[in-house]
């Protein structure tokens, strides 16, 4: 079976740093970071990271009420990425519905905040009279993919990947495996999230957090610095246009880059501590998917989190297969961890790096620890071409994802 | 809490529950036709009045016949009528 070609042609993002892709690139551009100190989170018992990076929630009203109510902040947001990729891919509204194009999104939880008033209204009563009829929609593990699909009239598969730190980048994998083999024309992949301090507080237990910065707060996280010490949750979506090469083309389509290979794999060693030999095993596999060799990578847009073991883990993994001459940033430093976004919207901005051919560096990374160095860090921008790239995904639960990505040359793009 | 009071009140909910112009909040409306409210908003309704008029009425059958505004300004009535709910 001759499989078919998956180009990205369209891509959209609410992220802390604003609320379209420009914002984003240019934030990261002028090296902003949007971290920032959470005033009320104080109130919290045990809590020690006090620091996030919220995105805003904004012109929700353009949004009809009937669709927005079953919506939690990360479904706005995911709702308002998707209908700016599908602006930018220049897909109409019709299209949608004919059952060829997929709707993919993915999140660690349902909206963290609904599930909290939830249990603030039922658990202390034992009363569930209170509860509205709305709130479970927005509880669940798929309400982004759910709620986008039902407001965009959506009609071919839908679905949603909850794998935590990897669930973008599964989305995009799973809406890459479904064109590939024919039974999707186009997919809109991507995923959301929210930050909460309930799931700050869910690494924050586990000593994953950055803790000692509060009062610094762009000052964190450092991935791979020698004073890193732990992630910063951030919030927001970003989604994009995954679609068959040759109706890309036939539609004078824009086309970002062609999606060349991709992986996913389990750990199966521990719940929370990452492998390099999980990670090894899935960039490795991803490459050989797309039929490259580690020295045809041009850049590595890293996991790195900013947690002491995890960013060592990936800079071994990285180091094993690629040696010290391709260049790897993480973008955490300018938006936090999205989680279960990250994996989209930081591809979204390596893409504009593919199409400036600019690596954007790694914020906060101003000496590398010890036991990260042998790996090419980009501490400042770097002028490089960029043909093909590599985006890792690690998340919780021992699931690693690697994404193999290869520059067009058949239309020109424009990102930010 | 007399008649305007109580119809102030349910109006305040269709505006701010399910954000219903004033000038469309006329007795006669049909909450489902001219309101466009639908079977989960009404779910989200029987909650709200409870909230508002510190009433239990999930279970009660008559719900069922509402079809107008002013059948519920009636329905609220009653109930603070009948004595069986506190309509405060």
């Amino acid at each position: 079976m001759q499989l078919k070609r998956v180009v990205i042609t369209g891509v959209g993002a609410v992220s802390p740093l604003g609320n379209d892709v420009p914002a984003l690139i240019n934030g990261i551009e002028q090296r902003k970071s949007a971290v920032r100190y959470m005033e009320d989170w104080n109130q919290y018992i045990g809590l020690r990271s006090l620091v996030a990076a919220p995105a805003e929630v904004k012109n929700e009203k353009l949004i009809p009420r009937q669709n927005r109510r079953s919506m939690g902040r990360m479904s706005i947001f995911a709702a308002q990425a998707t209908q700016q990729a599908l602006s930018d891919a220049d897909i109409d509204r019709e299209a949608l519905s004919t059952g060829r194009i997929g709707c993919i999104i993915g999140s660690t939880t349902g909206s963290a905040q609904s599930l909290t008033e939830t249990f603030e209204i039922m658990v202390p009563t034992k009363d569930l009279t209170q509860l509205n009829s709305t709130k479970f929609f927005q509880c669940i593990s798929h309400t982004a993919a759910m709620n986008v699909s039902q407001y965009l009239g959506i009609t071919g598969c839908v679905m949603a990947t909850s794998a935590a730190c990897a669930s973008a980048l599964q989305a995009i994998g799973a809406g890459y495996d479904l064109i590939r083999l024919g039974k999707q024309d186009a997919v809109l992949c991507g995923g959301a999230e929210e930050i909460h301090p309930t799931v700050t507080g869910s690494f924050d237990i586990l000593f994953a957090t950055s803790t000692n910065y509060n009062q610094s707060p762009h000052k964190t996280p450092r991935p791979f610095d020698i004073k890193r010490d732990g992630l910063v949750c951030g919030e927001g979506s970003g989604i994009l246009v995954l679609e068959e090469y040759e109706m890309a083309v036939a539609r004078k389509a824009k086309i970002y880059a062609e999606v060349i290979g991709y992986h996913t794999c389990g750990n199966g060693a521990h719940i929370s501590q990452s492998s390099r030999t999980g990670m090894v095993s899935c960039i490795s596999n991803a490459l050989s998917n797309a039929h490259v060799e580690p020295k045809d990578v041009d850049y590595i847009n890293a996991h790195a989190t900013a947690t002491v073991q995890g960013d060592k883990e990936e800079a071994q993994a990285i180091g094993e297969i690629f040696g010290d001459h391709v260049p790897v940033s993480s973008l955490k430093g300018y938006i936090g961890h999205t989680l279960g976004a990250s994996g989209a919207l930081e591809l979204i901005a390596s893409l504009a790096m593919m199409e400036k051919g600019c690596i954007y560096p790694t914020l906060n990374l101003e000496k590398a620890g010890p036991d990260c160095e042998g790996i090419y860090h980009v501490m400042k921008p770097l002028s490089k071409e960029i043909k093909i790239m590599v985006k890792n995904c690690f998340a919780f639960g021992g699931i690693n994802a690697a994404l193999v990505c290869k520059r067009s040359n058949v239309q020109k793009m424009h990102i930010g | 809490m007399d008649k305007q009071e109580i119809i102030d009140k349910i109006n305040q909910v269709f505006e701010k529950s399910f954000e219903i112009e004033k000038g469309k909040l006329q007795p006669q409306a049909n909450i489902f036709e001219d309101l466009g409210l639908d079977s989960l908003d009404v779910v989200d309704l029987v909650v709200v009045l409870q909230q508002k008029f510190g009433i239990k009425i999930r279970d009660d059958q008559r719900i069922r016949n509402i079809r107008t505004l002013e059948d519920i300004y009636k329905f609220i009535l009653i109930l603070k009528d009948e004595g069986k709910n506190t309509v405060n």
